[in-house]
């Protein structure tokens, strides 16, 4: 999230907006990631498992994390109007797992939650820590399409720096800045 | 005429601990970009100054974008006439960054293939993927379950 990991709390609900899927964008993301019959060609996906045309799974779970990142974004905004300073997301390690339950058909439009579950201090990352999000996607008729277990890194406010890591930072620092300048000129 | 069981040709085609190759794709700055304007726009994703302060340490490509070219690769490894539609993802780990300019390729072992569940016609397969850089050093692992079907499967897709 864009609040700082300290301000995050495990339980926490957040609604990250709808998408509605169009069949040219379904066809057009299908080419470029998921060249299949059932995602590319309405005719031949009428005989499908489907009946007919489907987005990519891919796509539906690509677009719920597009949705995270906008509502990432507009906190920030948020916060910044107000007068804060908004915390820091990292890039995610990983997820445990997706589980896909309902087909996207051409008109669908799906809304997305996130749903803080849980969350530690990164064992790997100094000044960092691990969210534990869950996004599930739900269909106009109310039917969940997936869910998603994802991990992203959140930035730590209160961490304080040991003295030796501090020092070998502004050391990297000072011979980083030297460095460009050469390299400018050159 | 009758067209044979899908079932059969599945598992002669495709067996167990078999290995398929995924080719690779070298990702551009305009597909790194491009894809991320889509789907994923974050700084370090888009700006190349951003990038380099941020834990990727220069403009990387989307995680997501690294997964997709391995299920499309897969895809198109696959025996012609078979679709395979994704069930499940467990355990996705982006390893390590890649780079614009970086080049991924990688394999997919069928850890399983199957009858599914509650549907004779289709399959599922379990697969392990791993995506690698040009360095050798893995990038991307997860493990995929697809429903699989095919040319003359009763319930399965395109008609022979």
């Amino acid at each position: 999230m864009t609040r700082w990991f300290e301000d995050v709390e495990p339980g926490e609900k957040f609604p990250i907006g709808d998408h509605r899927f169009t069949a040219a964008e379904i066809v057009a993301f299908a080419r470029a990631y998921d060249p299949q019959y059932l995602h590319t060609d309405a005719e031949r996906a009428a005989a499908g498992p489907f009946g007919g045309l489907t987005a990519s799974f891919c796509h539906a779970v690509v677009v719920g994390h597009r949705k995270m990142v906008d509502a990432l974004a507009a906190e920030a905004e948020r916060l910044r109007r107000a007068g804060q300073e908004p915390g820091v997301s990292g890039p995610s390690p990983g997820l445990s797992r997706i589980e896909i339950a309902a087909p996207v058909r051409p008109g669908d439009t799906l809304s997305y939650t996130l749903t803080i579950t849980g969350k530690r201090v990164s064992n790997s990352l100094p000044g960092w820590g691990l969210l534990f999000n869950r996004i599930d996607a739900v269909n106009q008729y109310g039917e969940a399409v997936y869910f998603a277990e994802v991990v992203g890194f959140s930035k730590r406010r209160d961490y304080k720096m040991p003295l030796g890591i501090r020092v070998r930072m502004v050391l990297g620092r000072l011979v980083g800045r030297v460095r460009p300048r050469r390299g400018r000129k050159g | 005429m009758t067209t044979p069981p899908v079932r059969p040709r599945i598992a002669e085609e495709l067996a167990r601990g078999e290995v398929i190759a995924l080719e690779p794709v070298t990702l551009t700055r305009e597909m790194v970009v491009g894809y991320a304007r889509e789907f994923d726009p974050l700084p370090f994703h888009l700006d190349e100054s951003a990038a380099r302060r941020s834990l990727l340490g220069g403009l990387a490509a989307s995680g997501w974008q690294t997964a997709l070219f391995a299920h499309k690769r897969l895809i198109e490894a696959l025996p012609a006439g078979l679709d395979a539609r994704l069930v499940s993802i467990v355990d996705l780990k982006w390893k390590r960054p890649v780079l614009v300019g970086d080049t991924i390729s990688g394999t997919a072992t069928i850890d399983d293939i199957a009858p599914a569940e509650g549907n004779a016609a289709r399959n599922t397969l379990t697969v392990g993927v791993e995506m690698r850089n040009q360095r050798g050093e893995p990038v991307l692992t997860v493990t995929c379950r697809y429903a699989l079907g095919g040319v003359g499967s009763a319930n399965g897709g395109a008609a022979a």
